[in-house]
């Protein structure tokens, strides 16, 4: 136990060491992977790119398949798939998770460039449409990966009617929320900080809306979501737990369209439509919530919290257009912001306080050849909080931030069917605000420090080779290579005892150096085909993480500070190994899976045990933190049905996760917040004819940890607390029941065709739908948080102390209705 | 005290979660409980040291009045020392007060006289040694054939430039107690700030009384103070609680306490002021004394000042 968990003992050595034999695997494995391209013979090469029929919109993970040859290869992000194979004609297969498969006859004596559009046949069908993915599940080198589509997440049961993304994930095994509604969530073991989460490529550092209750997604602009937990591929880095990409619709590019709703607490609106039919579009989405209209009618103007008030609202807009064949351009831009005021009359005191996100990307797609597709990426991303304040004649303001300034770019090169290779390299230059504060006491102004700010540079590049071994076994390996620089202007706080020595400081100008880190970090994952339609397969990544989130609450908000690596804090770094056993049933129509998972992080972040909002005032964040490890390690069972009238899954996890920081808890282990030993879910949709279909998600997990005084005593006639060891006491259970029921509008009407004079369907151009939802059916009172109240007094002997349970959310419904046309 | 803004504000907004969510009583297991020693001793110019000894209570213990009494430690061996001389103090119990000493005693313990003379509640009190400004305190406590010890030390007091009173809002007679301070230059000067009104015989404690100079260092500032007796004035009313009203006396005592005293009652009153709050860190408060108990030996140097709200 303590080996494992064993502090570094040479705490100045900047790179960890990989282990050799680690290293060598690799650059064994990319050396005989660039061998083996060189040995490809004369071969034609078919390309393209996939697109929706109905709308226009890129196509990802199609499987362009050649079964005579037993060859196949996957769309990517842009919907560009390239497969090289021997001169022939060939039926090649185009298989698509919305529309099953299509068969085209190809003649490939020479290379060709088609680009085809998937969905007409199914969409102009009045059959009931079920899922007819055709599962990659076994042949994958992908483990510890789930891809979403949002038609499915649509479905399913939503809280007070908003559908969101990251609820839907919270439902997957190794997944687990912070608390009750919360959208921060752990990823085997990772803290919220170790998940890198992507809109279009655009940082997003903080996911959530309503302190968490609200993901900062609106499901009407987002067109899929992929989830990295685990085995994470060399392309991505600079987080420690998974990647979540979630993509922004690109707009319609046949028509215009609308679509919105209207819900319980808020609205949305989306437009989308054609620049030019085929050649470009664009999508402008908005949502706002009315809570604070509601609040206001539920608090009457004599309550001490009158006047307190919230509301978010967010806006994306995304457009896009061909240049050419083989030039295309992308501009995304999220912006999102949380407005709460609190009012407390009794206490004279009111607050206002602010918080959002901003992402802007652009990219650019460009198509060397056939074979080697380029994206160029630039992104901007800005998080801020502020928190302003006045009682009586005390006014006060604090701001905190974090604005990243990016570029990279992708080459995937596709030589041959057996490697798909892809290489890259990434910036970053942050600019972290992690507290401004000014304070003012009538005219007194008090000195709070220069606004501290940091800056830094982080870099990448990568490189990766998916290819097959032989017809069994498919590799994929690759190497990243990460650096981080922290440079001046910086003011470094270096506090004495106040006897022997005096605070003082050292001042870097700008542009000084003041700690460089790197290090490399091979990934490698490997699948082995069985027999039976099942597979084994296997994972290893080695990630750094130089941006830390550090939180002075037992719940995940937006006082939460973003901060980099610097000569004091030291890049978060570690391992994850997993194993798997993947087997599909009945033709696909059944997919499981087994996953064992071990993951081990050093350098992890957390306050001092007694820090204060507002210690780091004149001061560097970074003093008033501790250092120290953990580990995570699990086992996860997946079993799922994609294919019918009847879809769903069932996902079970038992999972340990501890911590160990020399500074806290006496320097012993303890089990981390969001240590789960069983999470369980169970997640349906049936779908009854073109208008009915029916949800209903089930979750039971362990209680969370949290700490609580276990015993009192007095102090100048004040009953004062001291605290049990770290996160030993357990909450009870949680567990949940909700329920959906969506009844879609017909989507047909009847006509007379002037031509034949018969009568035939015509699909309509406005369709509606009403979704019902019942959050926690059975009314349970999940623990969100406990306290020890005190109530009574000495004298009158009936003080008592006790330990309260904190519910936030009974049974809850909702209705929503959506509409497009 | 600035950011205690901020703790406020977690607090309203947990308070806002309790008012929309339901909350019910649990029994739940908290490990962890250990049986301590608490030290609540303090020291001050011109008086006596004075050592009150109790133990922690298990939290799901029985909290009665009882409970209380039984918690205080008698039979202890309680000494100071100022480095050149040691006084053991003598232990006194409320049931053997000597006469005119009462309503001091009953002030310090927060009780009523009539109910405090009928307890069994005991102090240890240094007759033989006062405190003097300039002077370090060793206290040692031996207990059960444990040892615990804490330093203090009572500093020259940071005088008051001025105070002042000024109407409040549109009150014409209802206003704060406002100060003049000049901050000494070296940094880590803490303070605490009592207040009595004239005719009252013990001082009274405002809501955040303790506050240093991580931000005013070395500078002339002016700040405002509640009257934190209004609120305990039963037939007062609600309104004007927090305000002297125009006449009062008011007698200002600005003490000047050591960093590590000022840690302990900076992290006492957050805890006060956050316990049960779902966005606060469990905080224990930490302690000067050496040997593993609880509580605070602390050394005040006050400076007494006079203010007639005019």
């Amino acid at each position: 136990m303590h080996g494992i968990l064993a502090t570094e003992s040479n705490e100045t050595r900047q790179i960890s060491k990989i282990p050799s034999w680690n290293m060598k695997l690799v650059l064994s494995f990319l050396f005989i992977s660039f061998s083996l391209i060189s040995f490809s013979q004369s071969k034609v090469t078919l390309s393209g790119y996939i697109t929706d029929s109905n709308d226009g919109e890129a196509m990802t993970d199609v499987k362009v398949y050649i079964p005579a040859l037993k060859l196949g290869a996957m769309s990517n992000a842009y919907g560009f798939y390239s497969l090289t194979v021997v001169p022939g004609k060939y039926n090649v297969e185009y298989r698509s998770v919305s529309y099953g498969s299509e068969v085209r006859e190809i003649d490939l004596t020479k290379s060709t460039v088609l680009s085809i559009e998937l969905g007409a046949k199914v969409s102009d069908s009045k059959e009931v449409v079920v899922n007819m993915k055709k599962t990659e599940n076994v042949t994958s080198t992908k483990m510890g990966q789930i891809e979403l589509q949002m038609d499915q997440i649509k479905t399913l049961p939503a809280f007070m009617g908003e559908v969101d993304v990251i609820k839907t994930i919270q439902l997957l095994p190794g997944v687990s929320s912070v608390s009750e509604g919360g959208q921060g969530f752990y990823v085997r073991g990772g803290g919220p900080d170790q998940n890198l989460v992507l809109l279009d490529e655009g940082v997003v550092y903080n996911a959530a809306h309503l302190f968490g209750f609200f993901s900062v997604f609106n499901a009407d602009a987002v067109k899929s979501v992929n989830l990295i937990k685990g085995g994470m591929p060399a392309n991505f880095g600079g987080r420690m737990s998974s990647v979540l990409e979630v993509n922004m619709n690109e707009g319609n590019m046949k028509k215009l369209k609308v679509t919105g709703g209207i819900g319980a607490i808020s609205s949305r609106l989306t437009l989308e439509g054609p620049i030019k039919k085929d050649k470009g579009s664009f999508i402008v989405s908005a949502r706002r919530t009315y809570i604070d209209i509601l609040l206001k009618a539920a608090i009457s103007d004599t309550s001490p919290f009158a006047g307190s008030s919230y509301f978010f609202y967010d806006f994306n807009a995304k457009l896009n257009y061909k240049l050419s064949a083989k030039d295309r351009i992308y501009l995304s831009g999220y912006y999102g912001k949380d407005v709460f005021n609190f009012s407390d009359k009794k206490g004279g005191f009111g607050a206002n306080m602010p918080w959002g996100n901003g992402i802007a990307a652009f990219r650019w797609n460009h198509l060397f050849s056939d074979k080697l597709f380029m994206n160029v990426t630039t992104t901007f991303s800005d998080y801020m909080f502020k928190f302003g304040s006045q009682q009586d004649e005390f006014r006060f303001e604090l701001a905190s931030g974090i604005r990243d300034i990016g570029a990279k770019v992708d080459f995937s090169y596709f030589p041959n069917p057996i490697h798909r290779i892809k290489w890259g390299a990434d910036y970053k230059y942050h600019t972290f605000t992690p507290t401004s504060v000014t304070a003012q006491n009538d005219t007194t102004v008090f000195d709070t420090g220069a606004a501290q700010k940091l800056y830094s540079h982080e870099a990448s590049a990568y490189v990766l080779d998916e290819f097959d071994l032989n017809d069994q076994i498919r590799l994929n390996v690759g190497l990243r290579y990460s650096a981080f620089a922290h440079v001046g202007p910086f003011t470094r706080y270096i506090k004495g005892d106040g006897i022997s020595t005096q605070d003082t400081t050292i001042q870097y100008q700008k542009g000084d150096l003041i700690k460089f880190y790197h290090g490399l970090e091979p990934r490698v994952s490997m699948r082995w085909l069985l027999p039976d339609n099942s597979s084994i397969k296997a994972g290893y990544a080695y990630n750094y993480q130089y941006v830390h989130l550090t939180s002075l609450s037992a719940v995940s908000l937006p006082t939460d500070i973003w901060f980099p690596t610097t000569d004091i804090a030291k890049p978060e770094k570690g391992w994850q190994g997993s194993v798997g056993y993947f087997r599909n049933f009945f033709k696909d129509k059944f997919e499981s899976s087994v996953e064992v998972y071990y993951k081990e992080m050093k350098n992890l972040i957390e306050f001092k045990e007694g820090a204060l909002p507002g210690d780091n005032v004149s001061d560097n964040t970074d003093n008033i933190l501790v250092f120290g490890e953990g580990r995570a390690y699990g086992i996860e069972f997946f079993f799922k049905k994609s294919i019918g009238r009847f879809t769903g899954w069932v996902g079970y996890t038992w999972a340990k996760t501890e911590r160990r920081f020399p500074d806290i808890n006496e320097g012993n282990i303890y089990p981390a917040k969001y240590d789960r030993r069983h999470d369980l879910t169970l997640v349906g949709t049936y779908k009854l004819n073109e208008r009915w279909t029916f949800s209903a998600s089930f979750i039971y997990a362990t209680g969370n940890t949290l700490t609580l005084p276990s015993s009192w005593y007095v102090q100048e006639q004040n009953l004062l607390f001291n605290y049990g060891p770290r996160n030993s006491t357990r909450m009870a259970p949680y567990h949940r029941l909700d329920l959906s029921a969506t009844l879609y509008s017909k989507a047909y009407k009847t006509k007379t065709d002037p031509a034949t004079g018969k009568e035939i369907d015509v699909k309509k151009k406005y369709r509606s739908n009403w979704s019902f939802s019942i959050y926690n059916v059975y009314n349970r009172m999940n623990p969100f948080f406990l306290y020890v109240d005190n109530d009574g007094d000495f004298l009158s002997g009936n003080f008592k102390l006790s330990v309260k349970q904190v519910s936030l959310f009974p049974i809850i419904p909702s209705a929503t209705w959506n509409f497009e046309f | 005290m600035e950011f205690r803004i901020l703790t406020k504000l977690l607090f309203g907004i947990s308070m806002l979660l309790m008012a929309v969510s339901c909350t019910k009583e649990v029994q739940i297991d908290i490990p962890g409980y250990k049986d301590q020693l608490v030290i609540d001793g303090s020291i001050e110019t011109g008086q006596p040291a004075i050592v009150l000894l109790s133990t922690t209570n298990n939290v799901y213990s029985p909290t009665n009045f009882q409970a209380y009494l039984e918690g205080f430690v008698s039979g202890a061996t309680v000494t100071i020392s100022n480095g050149v001389e040691t006084d053991t103090l003598t232990e006194i119990c409320s049931d053997n007060l000597p006469p005119g000493t009462e309503e001091i005693a009953a002030a310090f313990f927060g009780l009523p006289v009539d109910v405090l003379v009928n307890m069994h509640l005991c102090a240890y009190i240094s007759f033989g040694m006062f405190g003097e400004v300039g002077k370090t305190y060793t206290l040692k406590v031996v207990n059960n054939g444990s040892e615990y010890t804490a330093t203090t030390n009572i500093s020259t007091p940071t005088p008051l430039d001025s105070l002042y009173w000024k109407p409040e809002g549109s009150y014409t007679d209802r206003g704060f107690s406002w100060a003049k301070l000049s901050d000494p230059s070296v940094s880590g000067d803490s303070y605490a700030w009592q207040v009595k009104l004239a005719g009252m015989s013990n001082f009274s404690r405002t809501f955040n009384p303790f506050f240093n100079d991580k931000f005013f260092n070395g500078q002339t500032f002016d700040f405002a103070y509640e009257n934190p007796m209004s609120f305990d004035d039963p037939m007062g009313d609600p309104e004007y609680r927090g305000y002297y009203k125009l006449g009062d006396t008011v007698i200002v005592k600005l003490s000047k306490i050591g960093k590590k005293e000022y840690n302990f009652f900076e992290k006492k009153y957050n805890q006060i002021y956050s316990a049960g709050n779902p966005f606060s860190t469990p905080t224990n408060i930490p302690t000067n004394i050496q040997g593993g108990a609880l509580g605070i030996w602390v050394g005040y140097s006050p400076w007494f000042d006079t203010l007639i709200c005019q």
